[in-house]
């Protein structure tokens, strides 16, 4: 797979501000991986968000270190409205991000931008209708529908651009449980049939943690942990550490494995927690017969 | 139903089949009419006929109502300007003179005039905002080839008035739930208590500014550089059609107008001198 972002002894440093928002940060995203990244607030998640969408730092004075390459080259050579054709944004205020008046308006501005013809905007529109189950939204004002529904406009508005890297930016901090495992369901099906780069910032991780190939862990602006995602849970302690509570039956294998009842991988669904815990009960159950 | 800008419209409504194009031009050449138009009748008489189409529209005209009140508060406004503050004139013909304020019968009858002037203007207006919404001013906009940067600027200032009204409920709500009632103060101390209001939904719009900002360029959007001259496709355009009818009431509103200055300044319709109403009033008075 190759490299579409490349992170490079990256540091940013506001305007005013005493300290970096990120420093020395190091990674790189392949083709097609759902990368998950997590983090107090203030740990200079969205600043890496904002980085990679060229928004710092076009938009935002500060001092900046290393450099960030999308796609093979530089952020900051691409023109302008460039770099958003391959990096799409979900910030996580959907209304904040509304800037038409229905949400069928919403889902083409992009596409225009794009310079696309109608036949190509219709089929596009479409396909992103579908996916995001938008139909009966589409001539009412984005602002007067429900958080879920505005956080899938927004989601559907970025994904009608198709950019190859999607960056979402606590896509589901305002919304209900059910909203959120929507928006996770359309996730799910753009990794499974489009093979889009997905870069999450969350700090729900019962919904992020069965998807991601990859965690991130940004923690004081530095990264301070980055793996395969079993692998980085195995180190539950540091994230404990750190103020960060992994889904709950991976903790309970966790514990499990502290007591020394257990010894294999953490599970990342209640499936396979579910397969796991009957496997180790089975020979309890067997001893009692 | 459908959401306009004043309230609902069935949507068996015959309004939709009328292009954006169509309401906005009745907006802006309807609300001319009466500027041509001196006899209050003819004034009046534009007023019923677009409370009549509001009706065919399937308006709910009981939101005329919320209307009243203020229709007759500017009357009276304008009848005390023009007569109790109106000035001495002793070239016109006095009516009475109570308390020593003269009252003129020129200047009731120019307050009637006025009055009936602003009537049917305001009825088009309301007629036209409740059957239409903010995507109406924008398609009329760009039906007329208006560049996009205007008609998005237009938008996003409509959307910003919404913004700001909201993040004012917000504001407003949060205060009141620490406890800050005004309600039964003098207008001294809510003027002075509206600091309270202000600061924070000033900042609030700063924020907003910035995300709005960033919005847009995550969207591809910029106002110079290589995007703004991409050629943009229109798709809400897709959705409209100017039809036959569309191309007659056009005609129709053109046509009318012509017609009343032809009618005012060539053969001196709809003057003064030949009003029935102030023929009427003149010897009533």
């Amino acid at each position: 797979m190759s490299a579409v972002i490349e992170i490079k002894d990256y540091t940013w440093r506001y305007l005013y501000s005493p300290n970096p928002a990120l420093e020395n940060i190091n990674l790189t995203v392949h083709q097609g991986e759902f990368i998950g990244i997590i983090g107090p607030n203030g740990s200079g998640k969205t600043t890496l968000a904002y980085s990679l969408n060229g928004l710092i730092p076009g938009q935002y004075h500060g001092i900046k270190q290393g450099g960030i390459k999308v796609l093979g080259k530089d952020v900051e050579s691409y023109p302008t409205g460039a770099l958003q054709k391959s990096v799409g944004v979900v910030f996580s205020d959907p209304e904040a991000q509304f800037t038409t008046m229905t949400v069928e308006d919403e889902l083409v501005f992009g596409m225009e931008n794009l310079g696309m013809s109608i036949p190509e905007i219709r089929e596009r529109l479409e396909w992103v209708v579908e996916l995001t189950d938008l139909s009966p939204l589409m001539l009412k004002p984005p602002y007067e529908i429900s958080g879920g529904q505005k956080q899938r406009v927004a989601l559907a508005a970025v994904l009608a651009m198709r950019p190859p890297i999607m960056v979402l930016d606590e896509p589901t901090s305002m919304l209900d449980p059910i909203s959120r495992r929507r928006i996770f369901e359309v996730l799910a099906k753009l990794k499974r049939e489009q093979r889009n780069t997905i870069i999450v910032i969350e700090h729900s991780l019962e919904n992020l943690v069965p998807l991601a190939d990859r965690m991130v862990l940004l923690h004081n602006s530095h990264l301070l942990l980055e793996g395969e995602t079993r692998q980085f849970f195995e180190q539950m302690d540091l994230l404990l550490e750190k103020g960060l509570f992994p889904p709950g039956i991976m903790q309970f294998f966790h514990y499990l494995k502290q007591q020394g009842r257990y010894d294999g991988y953490l599970p990342v669904t209640v499936a396979e927690a579910a397969e796991k815990l009957t496997s180790l009960l089975e020979p309890a159950q067997e001893g009692k017969q | 139903m459908h959401k306009t800008l004043l309230g609902y419209v069935p949507d068996q409504s015959p309004i939709y089949a009328i292009h954006p194009f169509v309401k906005v031009y009745f907006l802006l050449i309807v609300s001319l009419f009466p500027l041509f138009i001196t006899a209050p009748e003819w004034n009046f008489f534009i007023m019923l006929f677009t409370l009549a189409l509001m009706w065919y529209s399937r308006v709910d005209v009981k939101i005329l109502r919320i209307y009243a009140p203020m229709a007759i508060s500017m009357g009276f406004i304008i009848l005390l300007s023009y007569t109790v503050l109106g000035g001495v004139h002793p070239e016109y013909r006095l009516l009475t003179k109570p308390l020593g304020i003269p009252i003129y019968w020129e200047r009731i009858r120019d307050a009637t005039v006025v009055y009936f002037r602003i009537l049917p203007m305001i009825a088009t207006m309301v007629f036209f905002l409740s059957t239409s919404r903010e995507r109406d001013v924008i398609v009329a906009m760009r039906s007329v080839k208006i560049p996009f940067v205007i008609t998005y600027v237009f938008a996003m200032a409509l959307r910003s008035a919404g913004m700001v009204l909201e993040d004012f409920g917000i504001v407003r709500q949060a205060e009141q739930a620490r406890g800050f009632d005004p309600a039964g103060k003098s207008l001294a101390y809510k003027i002075r208590k509206y600091i309270m209001y202000m600061v924070p939904l000033f900042a609030l719009s700063l924020r907003r500014t910035e995300e709005f900002t960033n919005a847009l360029i995550a969207r591809g959007y910029a106002f110079t550089g290589k995007a703004s001259k991409v050629k943009r496709a229109d798709y809400v355009l897709t959705h409209y059609t100017f039809r036959a009818l569309d191309g007659v009431l056009v005609g129709i509103i053109t046509i009318t107008f012509i017609a009343i200055l032809v009618l005012r300044y060539g053969f001196g319709y709809f003057g003064l001198d030949d009003s029935w109403f102030i023929i009427w009033a003149q010897s009533a008075l």
